[in-house]
């Protein structure tokens, strides 16, 4: 990746304060290709600390590539080549020397569809605590599973059968366990890919609520192609088209005062 | 914008909620012209077709709260869409109350009539009226083109109301205070152009509804008014 953090160009076209004062992760003049085909086009935006940042847009606009590129998922992607900068906390994620588990630790992801491992629920949030090596003993990993199934909003429903298969979950429950999976292992971001779009108006809003607690302690991404969703959760959203960052801004001047045409067409369901 | 919705119903929705607020606009503007004609010509049939025909704005405002309401609860709006529902809200019941306005004012009229009312010196209200009337119908226009130059335009005339108000008032009581037996006619005139002037205030408020509407803030500078009536003691 060539280094480009001084050039911003993107900022001719995007519409809003890109930037953050306590941004954790920083993109940079970010290009992404698939093959010859150009999904995202020069994007600059910061990631502030603490903060929950909606990705919206239709779908294709490259919203979900863009969130792919901050825990390098896309690197599982032969034909996949990206240009640009992003950094977590000025380290340049895509350096050669960054071992990308570590970073996907720091960087937790959560799905569109839930995907619990074929294990049992408490071996599902113990997993990356293991691998990582962050536990001293039993009796630590334990805390560490009750801790993160509680601030998932989950303990209360699971802790009197831990053993049983997390794929024996509902819906809403399995997505509320992959969160757990991905806190237990003390990330400072979590990247959401619609989170809620397989799950019932009852299990999204506890999704929702996770997302406004966590956003104490998190730096949250989501992408979203619910706009009252992106409305709820989120102080800050951006809005994409055509792998163009097009507007981002304060959540409720996106959604009562838009600045672009693009976006407001979006957002009031006139583009698809 | 004037893109459509994808969603062809909602445009549907919108221009219902849009038709009947233009139609309550402009049966409010027709009231108050009307009620200031009758001031003038003193007919009593025509004023009391102004008080029978404000019911119709009563129910049309209804029915611009009804289908706001259903179009937040069932659309979503988001925007400009949003603000066109929120700003028709807030203005629809303006209208209506212009509307009731224009009736309390022929209702004295009726009383004026009755009791031989002729002009007073250095009073005119029709003139009042009229000018009122043009802010009425210039900001019908700015909220059909979305033109927040004239919206401004009619909030800033408002001072030319609150002046002519501030001067009726003053030769009212001034001609009450010469004439014994005039406190009957003088009271009533006193009340049709203080409605005449909160006509012209609502007028204000509806410009400043259209200027939020095209720009999504609300205007900052304070409103210029020159209403003395109420911190003022005649001579």
């Amino acid at each position: 990746m060539s280094d480009k953090a001084n050039d911003f160009k993107s900022l001719d076209l995007t519409v809003g304060d890109v930037f953050s004062k306590e941004a954790r992760l920083k993109a940079r003049n970010v290009n992404v290709y698939y093959g010859d085909k150009k999904a995202i086009d020069n994007v600059t935006i910061d990631i502030g600390n603490k903060e929950v940042i909606s990705f919206i847009g239709p779908s294709g606009c490259g919203k979900s590539t863009f969130l792919r590129c901050f825990n390098r998922m896309n690197d599982t992607i032969d034909i996949c080549r990206i240009e640009g900068q992003i950094t977590l906390d000025n380290e340049n994620i895509y350096d050669s020397n960054i071992d990308v588990v570590p970073l996907r630790a720091r960087i937790g992801m959560v799905f569109q569809k839930p995907n619990p491992f074929p294990k049992s629920i408490y071996d599902n949030v113990a997993y990356g605590p293991r691998i990582h090596g962050l536990c001293e003993n039993k009796e630590h990993l334990d805390s560490v599973v009750e801790e993160s199934l509680k601030r998932a909003g989950l303990w209360d429903e699971v802790n009197d059968r831990l053993l049983s298969p997390g794929t024996g979950l509902s819906g809403g429950q399995q997505q509320r366990l992959c969160i757990a999976r991905a806190i237990a292992v003390s990330p400072e971001v979590i990247l959401m890919d619609e989170p809620c779009s397989a799950l019932d108006p009852i299990a999204t809003a506890k999704i929702e609520e996770l997302i406004h607690e966590l956003g104490n302690e998190y730096s949250i991404v989501i992408v979203t192609h619910s706009m009252q969703q992106a409305a709820r959760v989120s102080k800050r959203t951006a809005y994409f088209h055509l792998g163009k960052l097009i507007e981002v801004g304060k959540t409720k001047e996106i959604f009562t005062r838009p600045q672009h045409n693009q976006t407001e067409a979006y957002i009031s369901g006139k583009i698809g | 914008m004037e893109t459509k919705h994808i969603l062809s119903s909602f445009d549907d929705d919108l221009n219902k909620l849009n038709n009947s607020l233009l139609k309550l606009g402009n049966g409010a503007l027709d009231q108050f012209e009307k009620c200031i004609n009758n001031f003038g010509t003193q007919n009593l049939e025509d004023i009391e077709k102004v008080v029978g025909a404000d019911k119709f704005l009563d129910d049309l405002d209804d029915k611009v709260q009804k289908y706001g309401f259903e179009i937040i609860a069932l659309r979503a709006p988001q925007a400009a869409d949003l603000r066109r529902v929120i700003v028709a809200l807030k203005i629809a019941t303006i209208f209506e109350r212009i509307g009731d306005y224009s009736r309390n004012i022929s209702n004295r009229t009726k009383l004026l009539v009755e009791m031989k009312y002729t002009d007073l010196p250095g009073v005119n209200i029709g003139k009042m009226g009229q000018k009122t009337q043009t802010m009425l119908e210039d900001v019908l226009e700015s909220y059909v083109n979305q033109d927040d130059k004239l919206a401004i335009k009619v909030r800033n005339s408002d001072v030319r109301i609150d002046k002519m108000h501030t001067q009726y008032y003053l030769e009212i009581v001034a001609s009450m205070q010469r004439t014994k037996n005039l406190a009957p006619i003088g009271a009533h005139l006193l009340f049709i152009a203080k409605n005449i002037e909160r006509v012209a205030d609502y007028v204000t408020d509806i410009a400043e509804q259209v200027y939020f509407l095209v720009n999504g803030k609300v205007l900052s500078d304070v409103r210029p008014k020159a209403d003395e009536t109420s911190t003022r003691i005649p001579d």
